[in-house]
């Protein structure tokens, strides 16, 4: 019951986090160098990982579809079954549940030590925001970084299906292609990359929200860092269930 | 003129009382000296004259202005008036010592590069500063933290001042100099209110001083009528008879 309503009372907060944040960061003076700094850490800086997790996840799923499928003589399948799966799945949940974990630990572990050593009393002393100051630059940073990131992990993650499909599996990498090309449609993408900004969202506030609402010293940063790594996995875990039949609906309009 | 007028504040922490019910009034141009023992509640009383803290009840009136029921984004012209120096610094660890100094500026004034940058080494040498302004807050002494953080919070001129123990951990030189930049302050026309262990500064630069004991303030009284009455109670709290 506890658990419960601590949960309700930490989306009814941060809720007002979002809409207060989104309030003052429009107003002027806008700092575009906070957000590009923003971009940098968050973005420019995650690359290689996303790469890595992209490349072995399409890899492992073609070798895995490819023994898998051939004992039933379904090989020529795997370009279609390790595209399609990439692409409206398994590229954008892998990419941003390994965001969750870089990023939400970076956010809240930072934020929260300013909130430690006073320094987001000093902003606040000093007459300016914190939410204009350090959590709108991040919000927005994810919410442009993050997409981006996943829509370039699904294009690696197809590649790596194309790498062991045709160097492991021995297909032809031109029937491979050809393949992928005929299967996927534009909403297959749409559902996959667009789930990717509900997921920057989910990472964005909820480190945020953790990194200000620490409270004691050094222990209460590490404390709030592992609730808000949790916290983002599950809301991308279980969020994404939801969001795949929203865009099931909305694919059926387009 | 009274500048500051605090009123019946009272301020709980969990179940554990830290305000009871406190009273004073700065008036304009005066240092008031707050003393008290550790944890007594000298600087919940700071936070909450520049609202970073919400009083349980009570009034704050700041040049006639009742800032208690303010919302954050109606206190930032409270705050562009009242600094609060900060008892370690509070400086921002990803900018450097330049940077930390030229914040408040960029904020709130419209001076350009050039000028920033003059303001800022004149603050650094009067703080006896010079040449760490490429310095992280990181490579300073805790002293140095401290002297950069008052020239942080004075730097925009602002009327009011409250000093959280701006001298504590600093060596006697470094005492003396920040004694002559507040009675100097002092002569340009700021009130301030002035948290302090440290007697002889506390005797320097206020003009009266007043203690806080068990949630209330005890006494209060000029620096002049404690120096000639032994008994009085402040005088007690100093030698170590009441904490
Ligand atoms: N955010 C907070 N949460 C809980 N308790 C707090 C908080 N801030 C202060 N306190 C408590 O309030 C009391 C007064 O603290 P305060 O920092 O005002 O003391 P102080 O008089 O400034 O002491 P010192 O001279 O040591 O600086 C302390 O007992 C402290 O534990
Ligand atoms: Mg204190």
């Amino acid at each position: 019951m506890k658990r419960i309503t601590e949960f309700l009372e930490a989306l009814g907060k941060s809720y007002k986090l979002v809409l207060e944040t989104l309030k003052v960061g429009f107003q002027r003076p806008f700092d575009s160098q906070l957000i590009l700094d923003q971009i940098y850490q968050i973005g420019v800086r995650s690359i290689p990982l996303v790469f890595i997790v992209a490349v072995s996840s399409g890899m492992v799923m073609a070798l895995q579809f490819g023994y898998g499928l051939a004992k039933f003589g379904g090989k020529l399948y795997v370009p279609k079954i390790v595209s399609l799966s990439i692409v409206r799945e398994m590229g954008p949940v892998f990419a941003c549940l390994m965001l969750a974990a870089r990023v939400s630990a970076g956010i809240t572990s930072e934020i929260g030590s300013m909130k430690v050593s006073q320094q987001i009393d000093a902003i606040r002393a000093l007459g300016t925001s914190p939410l204009k100051k350090i959590v709108f630059p991040r919000l927005a940073a994810c919410m442009v970084a993050i997409p981006m990131l996943s829509a370039a992990a699904i294009i690696i993650g197809v590649i790596g299906g194309l790498i062991v499909g045709s160097m492991e599996l021995g297909l032809d990498s031109q029937f491979y292609l050809q393949k992928i090309f005929s299967t996927l449609k534009l909403h297959d993408f749409i559902s996959g990359f667009g789930k990717s900004f509900f997921f920057a969202f989910f990472i964005a506030t909820t480190s945020c929200y953790f990194g200000l609402s620490v409270t004691g010293g050094t222990q209460g940063v590490g404390y709030a860092t592992t609730k808000s790594v949790v916290t983002s996995c599950i809301l991308i875990v279980v969020g994404d269930y939801f969001l795949t039949k929203f865009f099931m609906v909305i694919e059926q309009w387009l | 003129m009274v500048v500051i007028k605090v009123k019946n504040l009272s301020k709980k922490f969990g179940g554990k009382t830290i305000h009871k019910n406190i009273n004073f009034e700065v008036f304009q141009g005066e240092c008031l000296g707050l003393l008290g023992g550790s944890g007594a509640g000298k600087s919940v009383i700071l936070r909450s004259l520049i609202g970073l803290e919400k009083p349980d009840g009570g009034s704050i009136q700041i040049e006639g202005e009742e800032i208690v029921s303010k919302e954050e984004d109606q206190l930032i012209e409270i705050r562009k008036k009242v600094a609060y120096v900060f008892q370690n610094g509070a400086l921002f660890d990803s900018m450097n010592v330049y940077d930390n100094l030229a914040y408040p500026l960029k904020e709130h004034t419209t001076l350009n590069h050039a000028e920033i940058s003059k303001e800022i080494h004149k603050l650094l040498e009067e703080f006896g500063l010079e040449g760490t302004s490429e310095v992280y807050p990181s490579e300073l002494s805790g002293g140095m933290q401290k002297r950069v953080g008052l020239a942080r919070s004075i730097i925009i001129k602002p009327k009011i001042v409250l000093f959280d123990e701006p001298t504590a951990g600093l060596d006697p030189y470094n005492t003396i100099k920040i004694q002559e930049t507040i009675i100097k302050l002092k002569q340009k026309g700021m009130t301030s209110i002035f948290v302090t262990h440290d007697m002889p500064t506390a005797f320097a630069v206020c003009d009266r001083l007043a203690l806080v004991q068990e949630g209330k303030i005890a006494c209060v009284d000029s620096v002049s009528e404690i120096k000639k009455d032994k008994s009085n109670r402040i005088n007690q709290f100093i030698s170590g008879i009441y904490i």
